[in-house]
């Protein structure tokens, strides 16, 4: 992925270079569209290379259920197509009792009407799954094997390149610092290198979404903020030790699973914010030791490695923001993805190229509507992990 | 006396080890590595990647204690009837009883000196008492890698004299040996530095913090630089100097600063060879040979490498500290007081390379620039004045053969990550260290860079002709030193 000279003039300019800008330059680019993304570091430099790996299709809604079936398929024919790694180790949701037993039993409901074939199991199917699991508290759990997990800066890396064999243009080490608006038309983007003209801009800065709605001068609310998340990780163990990811709402909303690499990934609810601070924390280690060794014991006697920390950027009801903003010719935002952006990205790509190039599509982009926060109808809080 | 026993041992002390059931004599005291070598043993695990290893170079050493996996063997002491055997990196232990959790220590203090050598003593001993301080030390010993030199030290004299007069502490002071600190964090109103002690957290609360935390020993590029009798000086000169074990029976000596071993090894009487430019070692379960750039071949049962030291970047960056490149390392930036920030002070070789008293010197420096913060007299100028006659040994970064190495053999990390992977990845046209990292996973792993992230910056120095200040280090994150999860785990 080498630095390029910033192009003259480009149809379409994403600004942004992690995961969801790089995906909707390649679909962009597959369909034949002169696409050009600006990215301030190096391609996946922002959250996505700070993320958890997990690609699930276990939501609670309708509009998230279908998107990450689609995704789903996305992440399992370019991974088989341009070759790197997407495992279908599942997800295993641990449930305690039974208020969360009917909720997610509801949730399952959904899934399985939209094709996902998540079902509840009994503890002892899931110490199945990971015999390392302490069962003890476990009443039941909720077990999708078509989730997954991939390395999100391979995958980037991977979307990246093709996007270029398709005649993208990614500039890295490039920051936008003001848009050229005439007569409510995007004429052109001022970056720390030079101008580029252009006519459409796709808004897929996540975590620094805001400073460019604000750039741009945007009047809707779109209410994007940066919340601070760790993760730690392990030493390598044994290869294939917990295959799945694991999640347990009860122990402190604790995600784990093994990195290709053989170390324990994984973080907690434990949120700090709004801030663009990084630097993790002691709590945090201490807080993700107490829940992870609750929930896996011989957890306990494995070496910490390092911590680190990244950015959810998150709107009041969990989901991100997607569409076109019409006061501004021809502007789109595609952030605010709150923890789960990774997952979602090929299936936004998709839409938001379906946006751009169609003006419809057929997935139900209106949830994610960025006008909804300004009118007041906030979504059902879309399941939010660590 | 045992295969490499320098000296005679307390016989009331000996007790039986058994190594994968051959039975082996060792002392009370001694630790596992140790009392494996004076018998001979060198290999003691196996990498992911299938490499033996042994525990004097990089990488860790998880061996099977007692039927107990993934125990660290240079951290146990042993004990009569222990058994031993070797597993591999990534087997551990599957089920684990769950003891009570301790209760977590805190205890407040004016200040704290992280690393116990000639620059942590100096700072308490500038203190003299006058304010409360603690001191916290990975090793077993006070006085760092001054304890491990058996030859006189300019400005000190006879080592083990210098050490008693700096090792007499103050009774306000608390000494945590065998802890590791985890990192330094700003509350604001003062510095949490927590401690882990064997299973005990222990939280410090200080209002100024002193990282004395010292320099490592570089790794040296090679072919089988990884292997069963490959040495770092310092761990060369704690076996001998500290264990009165012998690293081998003939040994060879690498690097471009030879004489720190030589004056050594000639004191114990162990027969060396100095070999300017190594190019393999080559042997069956341990290090038998080493062949040089020229073709030489040179028999020998280890291989010390004493090709410098640099500062331990990581605790500066992880406190919020900056670096720049001088004289051949990464050395923090510092205001005029010896601050990488307002209340964080370094001293010694994590400053500088230069000689042990004049890291001495430093923290002496350092405990007056604190005393005046705290309204004592001191005379941090005297020390300033005095630290000028000391110019910081400049280490040399070498040009790596590249081209000539086999990279598969060559190990950059002890994490199995070749020099032949980095190169692929810096050919390539990658050249930012951060997307080195995960690509190759060089300075993810147990020593998170210690060892390995400098001769990362060399190779794409090397490949792409940009500087060395050029090049934007990656910055370490806690815990500074790995940690077993329940430590942290237990709730008050």
């Amino acid at each position: 992925m080498p630095t390029k000279e910033l192009p003259e003039m480009s149809e379409i300019t994403i600004i942004g270079g992690g995961i969801v800008g790089v995906t909707i330059a390649h679909e962009l680019a597959k369909r034949g569209e002169e696409v050009t993304v600006i990215e301030k570091r190096f391609i996946g430099s922002g959250s996505t290379f700070r993320c958890g790996t997990g690609i699930r299709q276990q939501f609670n809604d309708e509009a998230n259920v279908q998107v990450m079936k689609r995704s789903v398929e996305l992440w399992k024919k370019y991974s088989e197509e341009y070759g790197f790694s997407f495992e279908q180790t599942g997800y295993l949701f641990l449930l305690y009792d039974d208020d969360e037993v009917e909720e997610f039993r509801r949730n399952i409901a959904i899934q399985n009407r939209f094709g996902v074939p998540t079902r509840l199991i009994t503890p002892e199917e899931a110490k199945e799954i990971v015999p390392l699991l302490d069962i003890s508290e476990v009443i039941a759990a909720s077990w999708n094997p078509t989730d997954g997990k991939a390395d999100p800066f391979h995958a980037t890396a991977k979307f990246a390149i093709k996007a270029e064999e398709f005649g993208a243009k990614l500039v890295e080490y490039t920051e936008v610092k003001d848009f050229v608006i005439e007569n409510g038309e995007i004429k052109g983007l001022k970056t720390n290198r030079g101008t580029i003209k252009t006519g459409i801009v796709v808004n897929a800065t996540n975590a620094w979404a805001k400073l460019i709605n604000a750039m741009a001068g945007i009047s809707v609310r779109i209410p994007i903020e940066p919340y601070k998340h760790q993760a730690v990780i392990t030493q390598p163990i044994r290869k294939g030790a917990i295959k799945p990811m694991v999640i347990s709402f009860k122990y402190g909303h604790a995600y784990l699973t093994q990195t290709s690499h053989g170390g324990v990934v994984g973080g907690v609810g434990y949120e700090l914010g709004p801030t663009y601070d990084l630097n993790p924390t002691y709590e945090f280690m201490r807080e993700v030791s107490y829940y992870f060794t609750k929930i896996i014991p011989a957890l306990r006697e494995l070496l910490i490695l390092r911590t680190w920390a990244g950015y959810y950027a998150k709107t009041p009801d969990s989901n991100p923001a997607i569409g076109k903003i019409e006061e501004l010719s021809d502007y789109y935002i595609a952030a605010g993805f709150s923890g789960h952006g990774f997952m979602m990205a090929p299936a936004v790509a998709e839409m938001v190229a379906d946006l751009i190039t169609k003006g419809r599509t057929d997935l139900p982009v209106e949830w994610y509507d960025p006008y909804r926060f300004e009118r007041g109808e906030l979504r059902g809080e879309a399941l939010q992990m660590g | 006396m045992r295969k490499l026993d320098l000296t005679e041992k307390d016989p009331s002390k000996r007790v039986t080890i058994y190594f994968e059931g051959q039975p082996l004599e060792a002392y009370e005291g001694e630790k596992i590595t140790v009392a494996l070598l004076a018998n001979g043993v060198y290999w003691l695990t196996t990498s992911t990647e299938g490499r033996k290893r042994g525990a004097f170079t990089f990488g860790p050493v998880p061996m099977v204690v007692n039927g107990v996996k993934n125990i660290n063997a240079r951290k146990t002491a042993v004990k009569d009837g222990m058994r031993l055997e070797r597993q591999g990196y990534g087997d551990f232990q599957e089920n684990v009883e769950i003891d009570e959790d301790k209760p977590v220590l805190r205890y407040v203090v004016d200040v704290a000196v992280i690393g116990a050598g000639p620059a942590g003593l100096g700072v308490i001993k500038e203190i003299g008492g006058r304010l409360t301080t603690a001191i916290i030390e990975e090793k077993g010993w006070l006085g760092g890698d001054l304890k491990v030199k058996g030859v006189e030290q300019e400005g000190f004299g006879d080592p083990r004299e210098a050490l008693k007069e700096l090792t007499d502490l103050p009774e306000n002071t608390r000494v945590f040996l065998k802890s590791v600190a985890i990192g330094v964090f700003d509350k604001g109103e003062y510095f949490l530095v927590p401690i882990v002690r064997g299973d005990q957290l222990i939280e410090l609360l200080a209002k100024r913090v002193v990282l004395a935390t010292g320099a490592v020993d570089n790794i040296m590029l090679f072919e089988n630089n990884d292997y069963p009798g490959v040495f770092r000086r310092s761990d060369a000169l704690e076996v001998m100097n500290v264990w009165g074990v012998a690293p081998g029976k003939k040994v060879a000596v690498v690097g471009a600063f030879p004489e720190e071993l030589t004056a050594e090894l000639d004191r114990w009487g162990i027969e060396y060879v100095v070999v300017p430019n190594p190019k393999r070692v080559e042997g069956n379960e341990k290090v038998e040979r080493l062949i040089d750039a020229n073709g030489n071949v040179y028999e020998v049962d280890a291989v010390i490498v004493s090709d410098g030291r640099r500062p331990d970047i990581n605790p500066v960056t992880q406190a919020g500290g900056k670096l720049y490149f001088k004289r051949g390392y990464y050395r923090p930036v510092l205001d005029s007081s010896h601050r990488i920030r307002e209340g964080i002070y370094v001293a010694g070789s994590a400053v500088s390379i230069k000689p042990h008293y004049a890291n001495y010197l430093e923290g002496r420096l350092v405990g007056a620039y604190i005393l005046r913060e705290f309204g004592f007299e001191a005379e941090p100028c005297v020390y300033e004045e005095r630290l000028k006659n000391y110019e910081p040994i400049a280490v040399p970064v070498h040009r790596l053969p590249l081209d000539e190495f086999n990279g598969e053999d060559v190990q950059i990390c002890g994490c199995d990550v070749t020099l032949r992977k980095v190169d692929d990845v810096v050919k390539s046209g990658i050249t930012d260290l951060q997307i080195i990292k995960r690509l190759t996973h060089l300075a993810m792993g147990f020593c998170q860079g210690r060892f390995c992230l400098f001769n990362g910056a060399v190779v794409v120095s090397q490949r792409t002709g940009t500087p060395m200040e050029g090049l934007d280090i990656p910055v370490a994150r806690p815990p500074l030193k790995n940690i077993r999860m329940k430590v942290p785990a237990g709730r008050d």
